[in-house]
C-alpha cells in the first residue's frame, strides 16, 4: 500500500475500540466501573484503613479496621528465615544475597563462559552454605533442619536448577545416542520420573530412603530432596531439550562433519546454541514452575516461605490476620517470578539480535 | 532381640521366686542412642497448631507438645535445649518415627488402634482429652446436636472430625448437609459468612478461634455435646517398652507433681524439707525414682525446677497465660473433676 493510513489521536482511538456501538461503550462502562470498584476496595482495605505497626495490633480488632499489617511486621522474620536463630538472621540474609548476586550476575552476558559461569556458581553457592551451616567459619553451627523461609526456597530452587540442567541436556543427549542400551536406559528414567507426582518422588527422598538406605549413606535430608527435585527438573527438561533438538535440521550435523569438525565440537558450536535458542521459551517455564513448586516441600517437613509464613499466622495471637500473611508471601513470589520472566524476555530478544 | 527379652523375663521371674535382690534394670535402646548423641530428637510441625506446637517471634519452638519434649529431655540429659525439633507434616511423623529420624512423636496425636496395630507403634499414657464438638449461632437457640434438623455443618476435609460429625447426626436421625473445606481458615469463613449453621472442629481448637477471631464471640456458643473423646498420647516405635516407661514416667511425674502440689517455685523447699514420703521418692530425695528407669534419681525433681508441673505447662500454653485461656475441663486431675491421672509411685 502506497499511502499510510491517517494517523489517529488517543481519543479516537479509544472511541473506536471500546465505544464502537452503544452495545460496546455500555460493555466498557460496566467493566471499567467494575475494575474501578475492585481497585478501591484492595486500597481501602490494603491502604486506607489498614494498621501498620506491630504495637497497634489491638486496633486490627476494632470493626473498621482493614489489613492488619501488624502481622508482617511483628512476625516478618520468622516468614523470611523460618526456624534460623533469631540472633543469626543476618547470615540468612547475606545468605540470601549471595544466591540472588549469584543468579543476576549469571544473567550477565559478560559471565556467559563456561569457566566463568562454574566459578561464579561454586563461589555463590560455597558462599551460602558456609553462612548458613556456620561452622567452617568459627561461627556456631546452624544445622539444616534449622534453615527456612526465603532463603531456602531460593537455595532449593537455585540447586535444583543447577543441578537439573546439566543432567537434562545429559538425558536429552543420551536419549539421542547411537548405542540403544545408553538410549533405552535415558527413555526408561525419563519416563518413569515423568509418570510420578513430584510429591511422591519428594516423600520417597525424604522418608522412604532413609528407612532402605544404611546410615552413612543416607546424607541429610535437605540434600536427598534437592538430588530428587533435580532429577525430576531434569527429566522434565531433558524433553524441553529434546524438542529443541528435533528443530534442528539433520542437515547441519552433516554440514559440521564436511566441515571437518568433530561430533562433540558440531555439538557446541553449531547444534547447541541452536537448541538453547528454540529450548528458552519451554525452558524460562520450566524454571518459573520449579521456583513455585519448592512450595511443595512443605509436605516432607522443611520450613519454606509457606510453612514459615502459616507459622506465623498460626498462633492465638495472629490466627485471625492470615489473609494479609498470604498476600505478603504471594508479593514475594510475585517479585521473584515477574523478575524471571523478564529475564527470559530478555534473552530471547538478545538472542534475536545475535540472529542478525 | 527377642532372645534378650526373654533373658530378662527369665531373670526377673528367678530373682522374683528365689527372693534374690536383683531387679532388671531398664535397658532401652532409643535411651542409649539417645545418650550416645547427647540430643534428643522430637517431632515438631511445618506451621503451627494452635497451642501445641507453635514458633515464636525470636524463630523458637513453644507450645504444649514442645514443653513436654524438653521435660523429656532435661529427664534424660539434665538440660532442656539439649534436644531438636524435627519439623514434620501430619502424614510424615510416622514414617519418620519409624526411620529414626526422631526418637517419639508428641504431636497432637490420638491413640487410634490402626495406629496401634498395623503402624506398629505405641502410646504412652493420654495426656490430653480432646473431641469433637459444634460451634453455633446462639440465635439459632440450638442446645444439642440432634437439634440441628436441615442444618448444614461446615468442617475441614479429610479429618477424623467429619466422619465422628457425620456418623453422630446419622445416629441421632438428624438430617444435616456437610460442606467441607480444604483448610481451616476457609471454614472458619464459610461459618462466619452464614454459609453454614454449625461449624464442626476439634473442642479446644473452636474454643481458640473463639476467642480470638470472632468479634462477636458472645453471639456464638459451643453445643456441650461431646460428639469424641479422643485421648492425646506420645507415639513411639514399637519393640522398646523401656522406652515407653520412660516416656509414661515423665507424664506420670509431672501429673503426679500437680497433684502432690510440686511447682516449680517450691520444688526446692520441697526436696529441702519432704512433705511425705511419696513426694520425696519423687524428688529423688529417696532412691529409686532413677534407677529402675536407667536415669538419674534426681531427674523429676531437675524436670519439674526447669519445666514446672503439669498444670504450669499447661496453663502456660492453652490455658490462663495462653492467648486460648482453654479452661482445663477433663484435662484436669481427677481429683478436679478431670481424667487425668497417674500410675501408682512405689
Amino acid at each position: 500500500m502506497s499511502a499510510a493510513p491517517p494517523a489517529i489521536g488517543a481519543f479516537e482511538r479509544l472511541q473506536r475500540r471500546a465505544f464502537r456501538t452503544p452495545l460496546d461503550g455500555l460493555v466498557t462502562l460496566v467493566f471499567v466501573a467494575f475494575l474501578a470498584w475492585l481497585a478501591w476496595q484492595a486500597v481501602d482495605w490494603g491502604v486506607l484503613r489498614a494498621v501498620w505497626r506491630a504495637e497497634d495490633a489491638a486496633l486490627c480488632r476494632e470493626a473498621a479496621a482493614g489489613a492488619c499489617w501488624s502481622i508482617i511486621d511483628a512476625r516478618h522474620r520468622l516468614i523470611l528465615f523460618g526456624l534460623y536463630p533469631f540472633d543469626e538472621h543476618w547470615r540468612s540474609t547475606s545468605a540470601a544475597v549471595a544466591i540472588i548476586a549469584t543468579v543476576v550476575l549469571s544473567c550477565i552476558p559478560w559471565f556467559w563462559t563456561a569457566r566463568r559461569l562454574v566459578s561464579l556458581w561454586i563461589a555463590g553457592f560455597a558462599t551460602y552454605y558456609l553462612l548458613m551451616d556456620g561452622s567452617l567459619l568459627g561461627m556456631a553451627q546452624v544445622t539444616t533442619d534449622k534453615w527456612g523461609g526465603l532463603s531456602l526456597v531460593l537455595f532449593l530452587f537455585s540447586s535444583v536448577v543447577l543441578i537439573g540442567m546439566p543432567t537434562g541436556l545429559g538425558l536429552a543427549l543420551m536419549r539421542r545416542s547411537r548405542l540403544p542400551m545408553v538410549r533405552l536406559v535415558a527413555s526408561l528414567l525419563i519416563d518413569f520420573i515423568r509418570s510420578l507426582p513430584l510429591l511422591t518422588t519428594l516423600f520417597t527422598a525424604a522418608v522412604v530412603v532413609p528407612i532402605l538406605l544404611p546410615d552413612w549413606l543416607q546424607g541429610d535430608k535437605i540434600w536427598r530432596i534437592i538430588i530428587a527435585f533435580s532429577l525430576f527438573f531434569a527429566c522434565y527438561q531433558a524433553e524441553v531439550f529434546r524438542g529443541g533438538f528435533q528443530a534442528i535440521p539433520s542437515g547441519q550435523f552433516e554440514a559440521g562433519m564436511a566441515l571437518g569438525l568433530g561430533k562433540w565440537q558440531s555439538l557446541s558450536l553449531i547444534i547447541l546454541p541452536q537448541v538453547f535458542r528454540h529450548a528458552l521459551p519451554a525452558t524460562i517455564n520450566m524454571v518459573v514452575v520449579t521456583f513455585k513448586e519448592t512450595a511443595v516441600v512443605i509436605i516432607i517437613g522443611l520450613f519454606d516461605l509457606l510453612a514459615s509464613a502459616q507459622a506465623a499466622f498460626g498462633t492465638g495471637d495472629w490466627v485471625a490476620y492470615y489473609m494479609e500473611t498470604y498476600v505478603f508471601v504471594a508479593l514475594i513470589y510475585w517479585a521473584f517470578i515477574t523478575s524471571l520472566g523478564r529475564y527470559g524476555e530478555f534473552v530471547k530478544d538478545r538472542m534475536k539480535q545475535d540472529e542478525h | 532381640m527377642t532372645m534378650k527379652r526373654g533373658w530378662i523375663a527369665a531373670a526377673v521371674a528367678v530373682a522374683g521366686l528365689s527372693g534374690i535382690g536383683t531387679s532388671a534394670f531398664a535397658e532401652s535402646e532409643t535411651l542409649k542412642t539417645v545418650q550416645e548423641r547427647g540430643t534428643l530428637l522430637c517431632s515438631g510441625h511445618n506451621g503451627s497448631y494452635f497451642g501445641f506446637v507453635e514458633v515464636n517471634d525470636k524463630n523458637e519452638w513453644k507450645g504444649l507438645d514442645i514443653d513436654l519434649c524438653r521435660a523429656l529431655t532435661v529427664a534424660i540429659l539434665g538440660d532442656p535445649d539439649k534436644n531438636q525439633i524435627v519439623p514434620l507434616s501430619w502424614a510424615q511423623r510416622f514414617p519418620a518415627l519409624q526411620s529414626g529420624d526422631v526418637d517419639v512423636v508428641i504431636k497432637a496425636t490420638g491413640w487410634t488402634m490402626g495406629r496401634d496395630t498395623e503402624l506398629g507403634l505405641q502410646f504412652s499414657i493420654p495426656y490430653f482429652f480432646g473431641g469433637a464438638q459444634l460451634m453455633v449461632r446462639k440465635e439459632l437457640g440450638i442446645t444439642t446436636a440432634s437439634e440441628l434438623v436441615g442444618g448444614t455443618v461446615c468442617v475441614a476435609a479429610g479429618t477424623t472430625i467429619e466422619r465422628i460429625v457425620a456418623d453422630h447426626l446419622k445416629a441421632e436421625n438428624v438430617e444435616h448437609t456437610m460442606v467441607s473445606f480444604e483448610k481451616t481458615a476457609e471454614v472458619i469463613g464459610a461459618y462466619k459468612a452464614g454459609r453454614c449453621d454449625a461449624y464442626a472442629a476439634w473442642g479446644p481448637s473452636i474454643a481458640v478461634l473463639l476467642a480470638n477471631q470472632f468479634e462477636d464471640a458472645d453471639a456464638h456458643v459451643i453445643l456441650g455435646d461431646k460428639l469424641s473423646a479422643e485421648p492425646i498420647a506420645a507415639a513411639m516405635r514399637q519393640g522398646d517398652e523401656d522406652w515407653v516407661d520412660i516416656v509414661n514416667w515423665m507424664l506420670a511425674a509431672l501429673i503426679k507433681a500437680e497433684e502432690l502440689g510440686v511447682t516449680s517455685s517450691n520444688v526446692d523447699e520441697m526436696v529441702a524439707n519432704p512433705p511425705n514420703p511419696t513426694v520425696a521418692r519423687l524428688l529423688g530425695v529417696d532412691a529409686g525414682m532413677g534407677e529402675r528407669l536407667g536415669l538419674r534419681d534426681t531427674w523429676a525433681r531437675e524436670m519439674i525446677a526447669e519445666m514446672g508441673n503439669f498444670a504450669e505447662i499447661y496453663d502456660r500454653n492453652l490455658g490462663e497465660g495462653s492467648p486460648y485461656k482453654l479452661a482445663r475441663g477433663l484435662n484436669n486431675l481427677w481429683s478436679n473433676g478431670g481424667v487425668l491421672y497417674t500410675p501408682i509411685l512405689d
